[in-house]
Protein backbone atom coordinates (compact mmCIF):
# COMPACT_ATOMS: atom_id res chain seq x y z
CA UNK A 1 0.00 0.00 0.00
CA UNK A 2 2.81 2.29 1.04
CA UNK A 3 4.53 1.42 -2.21
CA UNK A 4 1.49 2.40 -4.23
CA UNK A 5 1.22 5.72 -2.43
CA UNK A 6 4.91 6.33 -3.07
CA UNK A 7 4.47 5.39 -6.73
CA UNK A 8 1.50 7.74 -7.03
CA UNK A 9 3.45 10.59 -5.46
CA UNK A 10 6.42 10.01 -7.78
CA UNK A 11 4.15 9.87 -10.80
CA UNK A 12 2.53 13.15 -9.77
CA UNK A 13 5.99 14.71 -9.36
CA UNK A 14 7.02 13.44 -12.79
CA UNK A 15 3.85 14.67 -14.38
CA UNK A 16 4.35 18.12 -12.86
CA UNK A 17 7.79 18.31 -14.33
CA UNK A 18 7.37 16.54 -17.69
CA UNK A 19 3.59 16.34 -18.22
CA UNK A 20 3.76 18.49 -21.34
CA UNK A 21 6.49 16.28 -22.79
CA UNK A 22 4.44 13.14 -22.21
CA UNK A 23 1.42 14.68 -23.92
CA UNK A 24 3.57 15.81 -26.80
CA UNK A 25 4.98 12.26 -27.06
CA UNK A 26 1.47 10.83 -27.16
CA UNK A 27 0.55 13.28 -29.89
CA UNK A 28 3.59 12.34 -31.98
CA UNK A 29 3.04 8.63 -31.47
CA UNK A 30 -0.60 8.88 -32.52
CA UNK A 31 0.14 10.97 -35.60
CA UNK A 32 2.96 8.63 -36.65
CA UNK A 33 0.87 5.50 -36.09
CA UNK A 34 -2.17 6.92 -37.88
CA UNK A 35 -0.38 8.30 -40.93
CA UNK A 36 1.85 5.24 -41.25
CA UNK A 37 -1.10 2.86 -40.92
CA UNK A 38 -3.02 4.70 -43.63
CA UNK A 39 -0.05 4.77 -46.01
CA UNK A 40 0.82 1.18 -45.10
CA UNK A 41 -2.74 0.06 -45.87
CA UNK A 42 -2.57 1.76 -49.26
CA UNK A 43 0.72 0.02 -50.01
CA UNK A 44 -0.79 -3.27 -48.84
CA UNK A 45 -3.91 -2.72 -50.92
CA UNK A 46 -1.88 -2.10 -54.08
CA UNK A 47 0.34 -5.13 -53.43
CA UNK A 48 -2.63 -7.34 -52.62
CA UNK A 49 -4.51 -6.27 -55.75
CA UNK A 50 -1.44 -6.75 -57.95
CA UNK A 51 -0.88 -10.23 -56.56
CA UNK A 52 -4.44 -11.39 -57.26
CA UNK A 53 -4.67 -10.36 -60.92
CA UNK A 54 -5.94 -13.54 -62.57
CA UNK A 55 -3.70 -15.20 -65.12
CA UNK A 56 -4.35 -18.15 -67.41
CA UNK A 57 -2.24 -20.17 -69.77
CA UNK A 58 -4.02 -18.46 -72.66
CA UNK A 59 -2.76 -14.99 -71.79
CA UNK A 60 -0.11 -13.46 -74.04
CA UNK A 61 3.45 -14.18 -72.82
CA UNK A 62 4.21 -10.48 -72.19
CA UNK A 63 1.32 -10.18 -69.79
CA UNK A 64 2.29 -13.39 -68.03
CA UNK A 65 5.89 -12.21 -67.71
CA UNK A 66 4.91 -8.89 -66.14
CA UNK A 67 2.47 -10.53 -63.76
CA UNK A 68 5.14 -13.00 -62.67
CA UNK A 69 7.63 -10.13 -62.22
CA UNK A 70 5.17 -8.12 -60.12
CA UNK A 71 4.41 -11.12 -57.95
CA UNK A 72 8.13 -11.77 -57.44
CA UNK A 73 8.84 -8.16 -56.46
CA UNK A 74 5.93 -8.05 -54.03
CA UNK A 75 7.02 -11.37 -52.57
CA UNK A 76 10.57 -10.14 -51.93
CA UNK A 77 9.28 -6.90 -50.42
CA UNK A 78 6.93 -8.77 -48.09
CA UNK A 79 9.50 -11.32 -46.99
CA UNK A 80 12.28 -8.77 -46.35
CA UNK A 81 10.22 -6.24 -44.41
CA UNK A 82 8.18 -8.79 -42.53
CA UNK A 83 11.26 -10.80 -41.68
CA UNK A 84 13.48 -8.08 -40.17
CA UNK A 85 12.97 -6.00 -37.01
CA UNK A 86 11.59 -2.53 -37.57
CA UNK A 87 14.31 -1.04 -35.38
CA UNK A 88 16.97 -2.27 -37.82
CA UNK A 89 14.92 -1.11 -40.81
CA UNK A 90 14.89 2.35 -39.22
CA UNK A 91 18.67 2.27 -38.84
CA UNK A 92 19.15 1.11 -42.41
CA UNK A 93 16.87 3.76 -43.85
CA UNK A 94 17.92 6.68 -41.67
CA UNK A 95 21.67 6.05 -41.39
CA UNK A 96 22.18 3.55 -44.20
CA UNK A 97 20.87 5.61 -47.08
CA UNK A 98 23.17 8.62 -46.42
CA UNK A 99 26.05 6.21 -45.79
CA UNK A 100 25.67 4.40 -49.11
CA UNK A 101 24.89 7.49 -51.17
CA UNK A 102 27.59 9.73 -49.70
CA UNK A 103 24.97 11.90 -48.06
CA UNK A 104 23.22 12.47 -51.39
CA UNK A 105 20.09 10.93 -49.89
CA UNK A 106 19.47 11.94 -46.32
CA UNK A 107 16.52 12.79 -44.20
CA UNK A 108 16.33 16.41 -43.14
CA UNK A 109 12.99 15.70 -41.60
CA UNK A 110 12.89 13.04 -38.93
CA UNK A 111 9.13 12.68 -39.46
CA UNK A 112 9.65 11.67 -43.06
CA UNK A 113 12.07 8.90 -42.09
CA UNK A 114 9.85 7.61 -39.27
CA UNK A 115 6.69 7.60 -41.39
CA UNK A 116 8.54 5.92 -44.25
CA UNK A 117 9.88 3.10 -42.09
CA UNK A 118 6.63 2.38 -40.27
CA UNK A 119 4.61 2.63 -43.52
CA UNK A 120 6.65 0.16 -45.51
CA UNK A 121 6.70 -2.17 -42.54
CA UNK A 122 2.92 -2.00 -42.20
CA UNK A 123 2.56 -2.34 -45.97
CA UNK A 124 4.43 -5.64 -45.90
CA UNK A 125 2.01 -7.07 -43.33
CA UNK A 126 -1.05 -5.57 -45.01
CA UNK A 127 -0.09 -6.95 -48.44
CA UNK A 128 -0.67 -10.46 -47.13
CA UNK A 129 -3.81 -9.47 -45.24
CA UNK A 130 -5.31 -7.86 -48.34
CA UNK A 131 -4.41 -10.86 -50.47
CA UNK A 132 -6.05 -13.10 -47.90
CA UNK A 133 -9.08 -10.81 -47.79
CA UNK A 134 -9.48 -10.94 -51.55
CA UNK A 135 -9.08 -14.69 -51.96
CA UNK A 136 -11.43 -15.32 -49.04
CA UNK A 137 -14.35 -13.80 -50.95
CA UNK A 138 -16.56 -16.53 -52.42
CA UNK A 139 -15.59 -17.16 -56.07
CA UNK A 140 -19.33 -17.02 -56.80
CA UNK A 141 -19.16 -13.24 -56.30
CA UNK A 142 -16.61 -12.97 -59.10
CA UNK A 143 -18.62 -15.29 -61.33
CA UNK A 144 -21.79 -13.33 -60.68
CA UNK A 145 -20.01 -10.13 -61.70
CA UNK A 146 -18.41 -11.75 -64.75
CA UNK A 147 -21.75 -13.18 -65.83
CA UNK A 148 -23.25 -9.72 -66.18
CA UNK A 149 -20.28 -8.63 -68.25
CA UNK A 150 -18.16 -6.79 -65.70
CA UNK A 151 -14.42 -6.56 -66.33
CA UNK A 152 -11.83 -7.59 -63.75
CA UNK A 153 -11.33 -3.97 -62.65
CA UNK A 154 -15.08 -3.38 -62.30
CA UNK A 155 -15.49 -6.65 -60.42
CA UNK A 156 -12.73 -5.67 -58.02
CA UNK A 157 -13.85 -2.11 -57.35
CA UNK A 158 -17.60 -2.76 -57.13
CA UNK A 159 -17.88 -6.23 -55.65
CA UNK A 160 -14.72 -7.80 -54.26
CA UNK A 161 -12.82 -4.95 -52.60
CA UNK A 162 -15.75 -3.51 -50.64
CA UNK A 163 -16.28 -6.94 -49.12
CA UNK A 164 -12.57 -7.71 -48.71
CA UNK A 165 -11.87 -4.39 -46.99
CA UNK A 166 -14.72 -4.99 -44.58
CA UNK A 167 -13.22 -8.38 -43.78
CA UNK A 168 -9.72 -7.02 -43.19
CA UNK A 169 -10.89 -4.15 -40.96
CA UNK A 170 -9.87 -6.12 -37.84
CA UNK A 171 -6.41 -6.53 -39.41
CA UNK A 172 -6.16 -2.81 -40.10
CA UNK A 173 -7.07 -2.16 -36.48
CA UNK A 174 -4.51 -4.71 -35.40
CA UNK A 175 -1.83 -2.97 -37.39
CA UNK A 176 -2.75 0.43 -36.02
CA UNK A 177 -2.47 -0.83 -32.46
CA UNK A 178 0.82 -2.56 -33.23
CA UNK A 179 2.08 0.69 -34.76
CA UNK A 180 1.09 2.70 -31.68
CA UNK A 181 3.22 0.39 -29.57
CA UNK A 182 6.03 -0.51 -31.96
CA UNK A 183 6.69 3.03 -33.12
CA UNK A 184 8.52 3.18 -29.76
CA UNK A 185 11.57 1.75 -31.52
CA UNK A 186 11.81 4.98 -33.47
CA UNK A 187 13.79 6.42 -30.52
CA UNK A 188 16.75 4.84 -32.35
CA UNK A 189 16.59 7.62 -34.93
CA UNK A 190 15.84 10.19 -32.18
CA UNK A 191 12.17 10.54 -33.04
CA UNK A 192 10.48 12.00 -29.95
CA UNK A 193 7.50 9.75 -29.61
CA UNK A 194 5.93 8.63 -26.33
CA UNK A 195 8.64 6.17 -25.37
CA UNK A 196 11.48 8.58 -26.14
CA UNK A 197 9.89 10.97 -23.64
CA UNK A 198 10.18 8.24 -21.01
CA UNK A 199 13.91 7.91 -21.64
CA UNK A 200 14.37 11.66 -21.43
CA UNK A 201 12.28 11.96 -18.25
CA UNK A 202 14.19 9.11 -16.56
CA UNK A 203 17.46 10.77 -17.53
CA UNK A 204 16.38 13.95 -15.73
CA UNK A 205 14.67 12.50 -12.66
CA UNK A 206 15.89 8.91 -12.20
CA UNK A 207 12.26 7.98 -11.48
CA UNK A 208 12.42 4.92 -13.71
CA UNK A 209 9.51 2.84 -12.51
CA UNK A 210 6.98 5.68 -12.04
CA UNK A 211 7.72 6.87 -15.56
CA UNK A 212 7.27 3.35 -16.92
CA UNK A 213 3.91 3.21 -15.17
CA UNK A 214 2.84 6.43 -16.85
CA UNK A 215 3.94 4.90 -20.15
CA UNK A 216 1.94 1.74 -19.52
CA UNK A 217 -1.19 3.69 -18.70
CA UNK A 218 -0.63 5.98 -21.68
CA UNK A 219 -0.19 3.16 -24.20
CA UNK A 220 -3.11 1.17 -22.83
CA UNK A 221 -5.36 4.22 -22.99
CA UNK A 222 -4.39 4.89 -26.61
CA UNK A 223 -4.92 1.30 -27.71
CA UNK A 224 -8.20 0.89 -25.84
CA UNK A 225 -9.62 4.03 -27.43
CA UNK A 226 -8.39 2.81 -30.82
CA UNK A 227 -10.06 -0.60 -30.35
CA UNK A 228 -13.29 1.07 -29.34
CA UNK A 229 -13.30 3.37 -32.36
CA UNK A 230 -12.49 0.48 -34.70
CA UNK A 231 -15.36 -1.61 -33.39
CA UNK A 232 -17.65 1.33 -33.95
CA UNK A 233 -16.39 1.78 -37.52
CA UNK A 234 -16.90 -1.93 -38.24
CA UNK A 235 -20.44 -1.72 -36.95
CA UNK A 236 -21.10 1.30 -39.17
CA UNK A 237 -19.72 -0.58 -42.17
CA UNK A 238 -22.02 -3.52 -41.54
CA UNK A 239 -24.99 -1.20 -41.93
CA UNK A 240 -28.44 -1.65 -40.55
CA UNK A 241 -29.57 -5.17 -39.84
CA UNK A 242 -33.18 -4.19 -40.53
CA UNK A 243 -34.74 -3.15 -43.78
CA UNK A 244 -37.97 -1.49 -44.72
CA UNK A 245 -40.37 -3.03 -47.16
CA UNK A 246 -41.28 -0.64 -49.92
CA UNK A 247 -44.94 -0.80 -50.74
CA UNK A 248 -46.98 1.50 -52.86
CA UNK A 249 -50.17 -0.29 -51.96
CA UNK A 250 -50.34 -0.36 -48.20
CA UNK A 251 -52.99 -3.08 -48.25
CA UNK A 252 -50.59 -5.60 -49.75
CA UNK A 253 -49.14 -7.30 -46.75
CA UNK A 254 -46.35 -9.71 -47.50
CA UNK A 255 -44.85 -12.35 -45.28
CA UNK A 256 -42.26 -10.91 -42.97
CA UNK A 257 -43.92 -7.56 -42.35
CA UNK A 258 -45.20 -8.47 -38.94
CA UNK A 259 -42.92 -7.18 -36.26
CA UNK A 260 -41.45 -9.16 -33.45
CA UNK A 261 -44.08 -9.90 -30.75
CA UNK A 262 -42.07 -8.13 -28.06
CA UNK A 263 -42.10 -4.83 -29.92
CA UNK A 264 -45.61 -5.16 -31.30
CA UNK A 265 -47.28 -2.85 -33.78
CA UNK A 266 -49.35 0.24 -32.99
CA UNK A 267 -52.47 -1.82 -33.71
CA UNK A 268 -51.53 -4.67 -31.49
CA UNK A 269 -53.65 -4.78 -28.32
CA UNK A 270 -50.55 -5.51 -26.24
CA UNK A 271 -48.75 -2.39 -27.36
CA UNK A 272 -48.54 0.71 -25.26
CA UNK A 273 -49.84 2.97 -28.02
CA UNK A 274 -52.93 0.84 -28.42
CA UNK A 275 -53.70 0.82 -24.73
CA UNK A 276 -53.19 4.58 -24.48
CA UNK A 277 -55.47 5.15 -27.42
CA UNK A 278 -58.17 2.92 -25.99
CA UNK A 279 -57.96 4.73 -22.68
CA UNK A 280 -58.25 8.08 -24.43
CA UNK A 281 -61.24 6.85 -26.39
CA UNK A 282 -62.96 5.56 -23.30
CA UNK A 283 -62.41 8.88 -21.57
CA UNK A 284 -63.32 11.25 -24.37
CA UNK A 285 -65.27 9.12 -26.78
CA UNK A 286 -64.27 8.62 -30.39
CA UNK A 287 -64.06 11.70 -32.52
CA UNK A 288 -66.00 11.56 -35.73
CA UNK A 289 -64.03 10.74 -38.81
CA UNK A 290 -61.53 8.66 -36.96
CA UNK A 291 -61.58 4.97 -37.28
CA UNK B 1 -29.68 -20.37 -90.45
CA UNK B 2 -29.44 -16.81 -89.30
CA UNK B 3 -31.84 -16.91 -86.40
CA UNK B 4 -29.51 -19.11 -84.38
CA UNK B 5 -28.32 -17.20 -81.34
CA UNK B 6 -25.92 -19.83 -80.08
CA UNK B 7 -24.32 -22.71 -81.91
CA UNK B 8 -22.13 -25.11 -79.99
CA UNK B 9 -19.75 -26.95 -82.32
CA UNK B 10 -17.81 -30.06 -81.34
CA UNK B 11 -17.22 -28.66 -77.89
CA UNK B 12 -14.90 -30.61 -75.58
CA UNK B 13 -13.63 -29.80 -72.14
CA UNK B 14 -11.10 -31.64 -70.01
CA UNK B 15 -9.86 -30.94 -66.53
CA UNK B 16 -6.40 -32.44 -66.69
CA UNK B 17 -6.84 -35.98 -67.98
CA UNK B 18 -10.48 -36.07 -66.99
CA UNK B 19 -12.67 -35.48 -70.01
CA UNK B 20 -15.88 -33.82 -68.87
CA UNK B 21 -17.43 -32.92 -72.21
CA UNK B 22 -16.95 -34.72 -75.51
CA UNK B 23 -17.95 -33.38 -78.90
CA UNK B 24 -21.04 -31.48 -77.85
CA UNK B 25 -23.06 -30.15 -80.76
CA UNK B 26 -26.31 -28.23 -80.54
CA UNK B 27 -27.90 -24.89 -81.31
CA UNK B 28 -30.22 -22.45 -79.64
CA UNK B 29 -32.59 -20.42 -81.81
CA UNK B 30 -34.37 -17.25 -80.78
CA UNK B 31 -37.28 -18.03 -78.46
CA UNK B 32 -36.10 -21.55 -77.76
CA UNK B 33 -36.42 -22.92 -74.27
CA UNK B 34 -33.90 -25.73 -74.11
CA UNK B 35 -33.66 -27.94 -71.05
CA UNK B 36 -30.51 -29.92 -70.40
CA UNK B 37 -31.18 -32.92 -68.20
CA UNK B 38 -28.99 -35.74 -67.00
CA UNK B 39 -27.48 -37.30 -63.92
CA UNK B 40 -25.13 -35.38 -61.65
CA UNK B 41 -21.62 -35.33 -63.04
CA UNK B 42 -22.75 -35.75 -66.62
CA UNK B 43 -21.23 -32.38 -67.55
CA UNK B 44 -24.40 -30.29 -67.78
CA UNK B 45 -23.16 -27.44 -65.62
CA UNK B 46 -19.72 -27.46 -67.23
CA UNK B 47 -21.39 -27.15 -70.62
CA UNK B 48 -23.35 -24.13 -69.45
CA UNK B 49 -20.26 -22.56 -67.91
CA UNK B 50 -18.41 -23.10 -71.17
CA UNK B 51 -21.20 -21.36 -73.06
CA UNK B 52 -20.71 -18.32 -70.80
CA UNK B 53 -16.90 -18.65 -71.04
CA UNK B 54 -16.60 -19.10 -67.29
CA UNK B 55 -14.70 -22.21 -68.32
CA UNK B 56 -12.44 -22.19 -71.35
CA UNK B 57 -13.35 -25.02 -73.73
CA UNK B 58 -10.48 -27.36 -74.54
CA UNK B 59 -11.54 -27.65 -78.15
CA UNK B 60 -14.49 -26.89 -80.35
CA UNK B 61 -16.25 -23.64 -80.93
CA UNK B 62 -19.12 -21.54 -79.68
CA UNK B 63 -20.77 -19.26 -82.20
CA UNK B 64 -22.81 -16.27 -81.08
CA UNK B 65 -24.83 -15.03 -84.05
CA UNK B 66 -22.42 -16.92 -86.26
CA UNK B 67 -19.31 -15.33 -84.70
CA UNK B 68 -16.86 -17.40 -82.72
CA UNK B 69 -16.44 -16.26 -79.11
CA UNK B 70 -13.73 -18.71 -78.06
CA UNK B 71 -11.02 -16.74 -79.82
CA UNK B 72 -8.56 -15.01 -77.50
CA UNK B 73 -9.19 -11.65 -79.16
CA UNK B 74 -12.91 -11.73 -78.38
CA UNK B 75 -13.89 -9.50 -75.48
CA UNK B 76 -15.37 -12.04 -73.12
CA UNK B 77 -16.92 -9.38 -70.87
CA UNK B 78 -18.80 -7.80 -73.79
CA UNK B 79 -20.08 -11.21 -74.91
CA UNK B 80 -21.18 -12.14 -71.40
CA UNK B 81 -23.22 -8.95 -71.13
CA UNK B 82 -25.47 -10.36 -73.90
CA UNK B 83 -25.77 -13.76 -72.26
CA UNK B 84 -27.33 -13.68 -68.80
CA UNK B 85 -26.64 -16.37 -66.27
CA UNK B 86 -28.47 -17.51 -63.16
CA UNK B 87 -26.47 -19.66 -60.77
CA UNK B 88 -27.38 -22.48 -58.45
CA UNK B 89 -25.89 -20.54 -55.54
CA UNK B 90 -27.47 -17.19 -56.59
CA UNK B 91 -24.18 -15.26 -56.41
CA UNK B 92 -25.87 -12.00 -55.50
CA UNK B 93 -23.41 -9.29 -54.50
CA UNK B 94 -23.39 -9.40 -50.71
CA UNK B 95 -22.24 -5.80 -50.33
CA UNK B 96 -25.23 -4.37 -52.18
CA UNK B 97 -28.95 -4.10 -51.63
CA UNK B 98 -31.40 -5.94 -53.86
CA UNK B 99 -31.91 -2.83 -55.98
CA UNK B 100 -28.19 -2.09 -56.29
CA UNK B 101 -27.60 -5.69 -57.36
CA UNK B 102 -29.90 -5.10 -60.30
CA UNK B 103 -28.48 -1.66 -61.11
CA UNK B 104 -24.71 -2.11 -60.94
CA UNK B 105 -24.37 -4.02 -64.21
CA UNK B 106 -26.50 -1.54 -66.09
CA UNK B 107 -24.49 1.39 -64.77
CA UNK B 108 -21.00 -0.12 -65.10
CA UNK B 109 -21.39 -2.29 -68.18
CA UNK B 110 -24.23 -0.73 -70.18
CA UNK B 111 -23.24 2.80 -69.01
CA UNK B 112 -26.82 3.76 -68.24
CA UNK B 113 -27.47 6.64 -65.89
CA UNK B 114 -28.75 5.99 -62.40
CA UNK B 115 -32.39 6.94 -62.92
CA UNK B 116 -32.70 4.87 -66.05
CA UNK B 117 -31.04 1.90 -64.37
CA UNK B 118 -33.27 2.19 -61.33
CA UNK B 119 -36.43 2.36 -63.41
CA UNK B 120 -35.37 -0.63 -65.46
CA UNK B 121 -34.34 -2.61 -62.38
CA UNK B 122 -37.65 -1.85 -60.71
CA UNK B 123 -39.55 -3.13 -63.72
CA UNK B 124 -37.87 -6.52 -63.53
CA UNK B 125 -37.98 -6.69 -59.76
CA UNK B 126 -41.71 -6.13 -59.98
CA UNK B 127 -41.94 -8.84 -62.60
CA UNK B 128 -40.34 -11.36 -60.25
CA UNK B 129 -42.33 -10.04 -57.27
CA UNK B 130 -39.37 -8.65 -55.36
CA UNK B 131 -40.15 -4.94 -55.63
CA UNK B 132 -41.01 -4.57 -51.92
CA UNK B 133 -37.58 -5.87 -50.93
CA UNK B 134 -35.37 -3.45 -52.83
CA UNK B 135 -33.69 -2.17 -49.66
CA UNK B 136 -32.88 -5.60 -48.27
CA UNK B 137 -29.40 -7.09 -48.38
CA UNK B 138 -29.02 -10.59 -49.84
CA UNK B 139 -28.32 -12.06 -46.39
CA UNK B 140 -31.73 -10.89 -45.21
CA UNK B 141 -33.91 -12.67 -47.76
CA UNK B 142 -34.75 -16.31 -48.39
CA UNK B 143 -33.23 -18.57 -51.03
CA UNK B 144 -36.21 -18.38 -53.34
CA UNK B 145 -36.24 -14.61 -53.04
CA UNK B 146 -32.50 -14.46 -53.76
CA UNK B 147 -32.95 -16.51 -56.88
CA UNK B 148 -35.78 -14.28 -58.08
CA UNK B 149 -33.54 -11.24 -57.54
CA UNK B 150 -30.76 -13.02 -59.44
CA UNK B 151 -33.16 -13.55 -62.34
CA UNK B 152 -34.14 -9.87 -62.24
CA UNK B 153 -30.46 -8.89 -62.17
CA UNK B 154 -29.81 -10.98 -65.27
CA UNK B 155 -32.94 -9.65 -67.04
CA UNK B 156 -32.03 -6.03 -66.30
CA UNK B 157 -29.06 -6.43 -68.66
CA UNK B 158 -31.50 -7.19 -71.51
CA UNK B 159 -29.72 -10.42 -72.40
CA UNK B 160 -30.51 -12.17 -75.61
CA UNK B 161 -30.37 -15.55 -74.01
CA UNK B 162 -30.57 -16.51 -70.36
CA UNK B 163 -28.63 -19.47 -68.96
CA UNK B 164 -29.92 -21.19 -65.83
CA UNK B 165 -27.52 -23.44 -63.95
CA UNK B 166 -29.72 -25.63 -61.75
CA UNK B 167 -31.60 -22.59 -60.45
CA UNK B 168 -33.73 -24.53 -57.99
CA UNK B 169 -31.27 -27.14 -56.72
CA UNK B 170 -30.15 -25.13 -53.69
CA UNK B 171 -33.67 -24.23 -52.63
CA UNK B 172 -35.99 -25.65 -50.01
CA UNK B 173 -38.85 -27.58 -51.64
CA UNK B 174 -41.44 -24.92 -50.84
CA UNK B 175 -39.39 -22.25 -52.60
CA UNK B 176 -38.85 -24.16 -55.81
CA UNK B 177 -42.33 -23.28 -57.03
CA UNK B 178 -41.91 -19.51 -56.87
CA UNK B 179 -38.72 -19.63 -58.94
CA UNK B 180 -40.13 -22.07 -61.48
CA UNK B 181 -43.22 -19.94 -61.94
CA UNK B 182 -41.05 -16.90 -62.68
CA UNK B 183 -39.13 -18.98 -65.22
CA UNK B 184 -42.35 -20.27 -66.75
CA UNK B 185 -43.58 -16.69 -67.18
CA UNK B 186 -40.32 -15.75 -68.84
CA UNK B 187 -40.55 -18.67 -71.25
CA UNK B 188 -44.10 -17.71 -72.16
CA UNK B 189 -42.93 -14.14 -72.70
CA UNK B 190 -40.65 -15.38 -75.46
CA UNK B 191 -37.31 -15.30 -73.61
CA UNK B 192 -34.63 -17.54 -75.08
CA UNK B 193 -33.53 -19.84 -72.30
CA UNK B 194 -31.01 -22.60 -71.78
CA UNK B 195 -31.83 -24.41 -68.56
CA UNK B 196 -29.84 -27.07 -66.75
CA UNK B 197 -32.36 -28.64 -64.43
CA UNK B 198 -33.44 -31.60 -62.39
CA UNK B 199 -37.07 -30.43 -62.56
CA UNK B 200 -38.43 -32.92 -65.06
CA UNK B 201 -41.91 -31.41 -65.01
CA UNK B 202 -40.45 -28.07 -66.02
CA UNK B 203 -38.36 -29.65 -68.77
CA UNK B 204 -41.36 -31.53 -70.09
CA UNK B 205 -44.00 -28.81 -69.88
CA UNK B 206 -42.16 -25.55 -70.47
CA UNK B 207 -39.27 -26.25 -72.81
CA UNK B 208 -39.58 -26.92 -76.51
CA UNK B 209 -36.30 -28.78 -76.74
CA UNK B 210 -34.77 -31.29 -74.35
CA UNK B 211 -31.16 -32.43 -74.31
CA UNK B 212 -30.31 -35.52 -72.30
CA UNK B 213 -26.64 -35.73 -71.37
CA UNK B 214 -24.85 -38.79 -70.14
CA UNK B 215 -21.14 -39.01 -69.26
CA UNK B 216 -20.12 -35.92 -71.14
CA UNK B 217 -21.95 -36.53 -74.39
CA UNK B 218 -25.38 -35.70 -75.70
CA UNK B 219 -27.17 -39.01 -75.53
CA UNK B 220 -30.50 -37.97 -76.90
CA UNK B 221 -32.25 -34.75 -77.81
CA UNK B 222 -35.51 -33.65 -79.29
CA UNK B 223 -38.95 -32.33 -78.49
CA UNK B 224 -39.99 -32.97 -74.89
CA UNK B 225 -42.88 -35.12 -76.00
CA UNK B 226 -40.49 -37.43 -77.85
CA UNK B 227 -37.73 -37.58 -75.26
CA UNK B 228 -40.09 -38.08 -72.34
CA UNK B 229 -42.83 -39.97 -74.17
CA UNK B 230 -40.82 -42.18 -76.42
CA UNK B 231 -37.13 -42.29 -75.48
CA UNK B 232 -35.00 -44.14 -78.01
CA UNK B 233 -31.87 -44.93 -76.03
CA UNK B 234 -31.69 -47.35 -73.14
CA UNK B 235 -29.73 -44.81 -70.99
CA UNK B 236 -32.49 -42.25 -71.43
CA UNK B 237 -35.14 -44.79 -70.50
CA UNK B 238 -33.22 -45.77 -67.36
CA UNK B 239 -32.62 -42.17 -66.35
CA UNK B 240 -36.22 -41.15 -66.87
CA UNK B 241 -37.65 -44.16 -65.10
CA UNK B 242 -35.40 -43.42 -62.14
CA UNK B 243 -36.56 -39.83 -62.05
CA UNK B 244 -40.22 -40.21 -62.85
CA UNK B 245 -40.77 -43.03 -60.39
CA UNK B 246 -39.85 -40.66 -57.55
Amino acid sequence: MERLVQLGADMAKLWDRCGGDYLNGIKNTLILALVATIIGCLIGLVCGILQTIPHTKNDPPVKRFFLALIRAIVRVYVEVFRGTPMVLQAVFVYYGLPYFTNNAVKFDNIWLAAILVVSINTGAYMAESVRGGIISIDPGQTEGAKAIGMTHVQTMTCVILPQAIRNIMPQIGNNFIINVKDSSVMFIISFTEFFAVHRAAVGQTYLYFPSATIEMIGYLTMTLIASFILRWVEKKMDGNSDYELVQEDSLTMTAGTYRHPNTGTPFDEHSKEYRDRVQQELKHGRTRGER
Amino acid sequence: MNDMILEIRHLSKSFGTHEVLRDIDFSVAKGDVTSIIGASGSGKSTLLRCVNLLETPTSGDILYHGESVTDRKVNAAAYRSHVGMVFQSFNLFNNMSVLENCMVGQIKVLKKNKDEARENAMRYLEQVGMAPYINAKPRQISGGQKQRVAIARALAMHPEVLLFDEPTSALDPEMVGEVLSVMRDLAQGGMTMLVVTHEMAFARDVSNHVVYMNQGVICEEGAPADVFGNPQKQETKDFLSRFLSK
